[in-house]
């Protein structure tokens, strides 16, 4: 009976052993490491997506379609829907370029307009287009943790690098403990008022990663508007030739 | 010969569309249906109100085998015949081969880098004034050269009046600091325009565009050669700026002002100003052009450009507001205002015998995507 009651007592003391190094684990994982596992899930080197924005204000809602190629530091949209059919944009590390389809032309756009709402959306172009890893623009630290619609969560902040050009000062993420996919962050300007807030409406496990296939962008600033991306299709990896993301494919 | 030249390019469009009957099943039709009202006020009592409607008709056909087929077809009711009249806008084929894009046939050619004014645009003729004057689409062979991401050199002969005057151009085009430069020679053909002999002209051209802090800025200088002295010069400089409201809502400026020898502002101008004109061409004219766009919500926004002669002070002003409706549904009322005296660049001229020019215009209409 006291062999019985030392193997249990062991027992106990391994699993609180065990609990408490898993517990430990998980809470000694830094900011940085967070974001990683979260960039290395949601960013790729090459993508191929089909994706349409429903763009809500009021009782009113348009939808526009576009297809897209990317990689780590480049894209390129097409829209498809009929109001915009053929209206092209090339983002090459900073620089925006748009085709427009009637007089088929090749204008650069100012960089200003990085900022602007892309094709009237809530999500600007920088929103849309920024391919960079959140690690190299922001400093990132954890400032709770939280269940959010059931999901456990971690929630970091993050503070733009010195010197970094970036569309938000300071991020606020809720991160997956599991999935380590985003699904809701805030975007604040440096005077700290909230600009925006985006939420993940559904999550799909595509090619062994969780990835966003439908959000929601609501501009803060706002009444009664948002827009909702979707992805309906989309390739990681695909293999995109080299010429793709230039001046030349646009035409 | 113009008319042969649009049977051949037809007659090789249809080859290749039917005897790629695969590619014809993907054959998509969309385009763009506008319905105006438009009035214009010549005196207090003398106003002129019709209806104008239009049709931009397309067909997307999918590229083969790094060829590319494009038709577009402008179909509206002249106001001056009060007839339907159409206008093909494209009507061409592409090539892409290794090293150099071929596109022969009826195409857009256009050297926009992003102002409202372009006085080194392959057709001189404004942008802002008048997008419909069909001066864009040309009967053409263009030739582009790909160097790199952002760099190529394109050639172009185009035939405006048939195979015997050829148009020739020849543009250059690269990125250099995060400015984008071009380098463009246009040799326009002889050509009888209205019993009168208009002689061979050349001109040469460079633009750059690129940003300055939180600016836009573009600039472009051209020369335009003259057989008996020294030649024209004319420079454009302007830029843009976005400014970001509190509520989240933007307005964007731009301004830019042109410097050109009036001899040569008729072509920029396009045809409805050419009365104005007349007098003493040596003189340069300072043109001034200005536009704000506010975005009101995700669906409207408000703009007002304005245009302005510095020599003589006369100026338009064109209010606009569009608002889109719902997905293929767009609601657009555009005005222009006419300020200045009777003998002045944009000033409104209602005197008997002469050239009418009125004091306003407004247009109110719907625009149907499809």
């Amino acid at each position: 009976m006291r062999k019985v009651k030392g193997f249990l007592l062991i027992g106990i003391i391994m699993s609180i052993l065990f609990s408490s190094l898993m517990v430990i684990t998980a809470v000694e994982m830094t900011a940085e490491e967070i974001i990683n596992k979260r960039d290395n899930n949601e960013y790729f080197d090459t993508a191929q997506m089909e994706a349409e924005m429903i763009i809500v204000s009021g009782s009113r809602k348009i939808t526009k379609t576009m297809v897209a190629l990317t990689d780590k530091k480049n894209s390129l949209a097409e829209f498809t829907n009929s109001q915009d059919r053929g209206t092209k944009f090339l983002k090459r590390e900073d620089d925006l370029w748009m085709f427009f389809p009637d007089a088929e032309e090749i204008i650069k756009i100012s960089g200003h307009m990085l900022n602007q709402g892309m094709m009237g959306s809530d999500f600007s172009y920088q929103d849309v287009m920024e391919s960079d890893k959140l690690t190299d623009l922001y400093d990132f630290k954890i400032i709770k943790e939280e269940e959010l619609d059931g999901r456990p969560c971690y929630v970091l902040e993050g503070i733009a690098r010195e010197g970094v050009k970036v569309s938000y000062y300071r991020r606020v993420s809720w991160i997956d403990k599991e999935r380590f996919i985003g699904l809701k962050e805030e975007l604040y300007a440096q005077s700290g008022r909230l600009l925006k807030e985006i939420k993940v409406n559904k999550i799909e496990e595509i090619e062994g990663r969780w990835v966003s296939i439908d959000s929601v962008m609501e501009n803060k600033l706002r009444k009664d508007t948002y827009t909702e991306f979707i992805i309906t299709q989309i390739n990681f990896n695909p293999e995109i030739p080299e010429e793709t993301f230039s001046l030349q494919n646009l035409r | 010969m113009k008319k042969y030249f649009s049977i051949l390019i037809l007659t090789m469009m249809f080859i290749l569309l039917f005897a790629t009957t695969t590619i014809f099943s993907k054959v998509e039709i969309g385009g763009e249906l506008n319905m105006n009202l438009s009035g214009v006020l010549f005196r207090e009592s003398e106003a002129l109100v019709y209806p104008q409607g239009s049709l931009d008709l397309e067909l997307y056909i999918p590229p083969f085998d790094n060829n590319l087929i494009k038709s577009a077809v402008y179909l509206y009711n002249n106001p001056t015949t009060g007839q339907f009249d159409f206008m093909f806008k494209k009507l061409y084929f592409k090539h892409k081969f290794d090293k150099l894009q071929l596109t022969v046939g009826r195409q857009p050619i256009s050297w926009s880098f992003g102002s409202m004014l372009n006085p080194v645009d392959f057709t001189l003729g404004s942008v802002v004034m008048d997008e419909e004057t069909g001066s864009k689409y040309q009967n053409a062979i263009e030739a582009y050269f790909p160097i790199n991401w952002n760099s190529s050199i394109t050639a172009i002969a185009a035939f405006p009046n048939g195979f015997e005057n050829v148009k020739w151009g020849l543009r250059g085009r690269t990125m250099l600091e995060g400015y984008d430069l071009t380098l463009n020679y246009v040799r326009e053909p002889e050509e009888n325009s209205a019993e009168t002999m208009i002689p061979v002209s050349q001109r040469i051209g460079i633009s750059a565009k690129g940003d300055l802090g939180p600016f836009g800025i573009y600039g472009a200088l051209g020369y335009y050669f003259e057989d008996n002295d020294d030649g024209d010069l004319a420079y454009l400089i302007g830029g843009d700026y976005s400014y970001f409201f509190e509520a989240g809502n933007n307005i964007y400026f731009q301004l830019e002002y042109l410097s050109i020898k009036k001899d040569n502002l008729s072509s920029i101008l396009g045809p409805f100003f050419a009365g104005n004109v007349t007098n003493n061409l040596n003189e340069n004219i300072g043109l001034i052009l200005g536009m704000a766009n506010y975005e009101i919500d995700e669906f409207s926004q408000i703009n007002l450009m304005a245009i302005s002669s510095l020599n003589d002070g006369s100026i338009i002003v064109i209010p606009g507001y569009r608002n889109q409706l719902s997905n293929n549904l767009s609601f657009n009322l555009s005005t222009a205002i006419y300020f200045g005296k009777e003998d002045t660049l944009f000033g409104p001229n209602v005197s008997e015998g002469t050239q009418k020019r009125p004091k306003g215009m407004i247009s109110i209409g719907l625009t149907y995507s499809f």
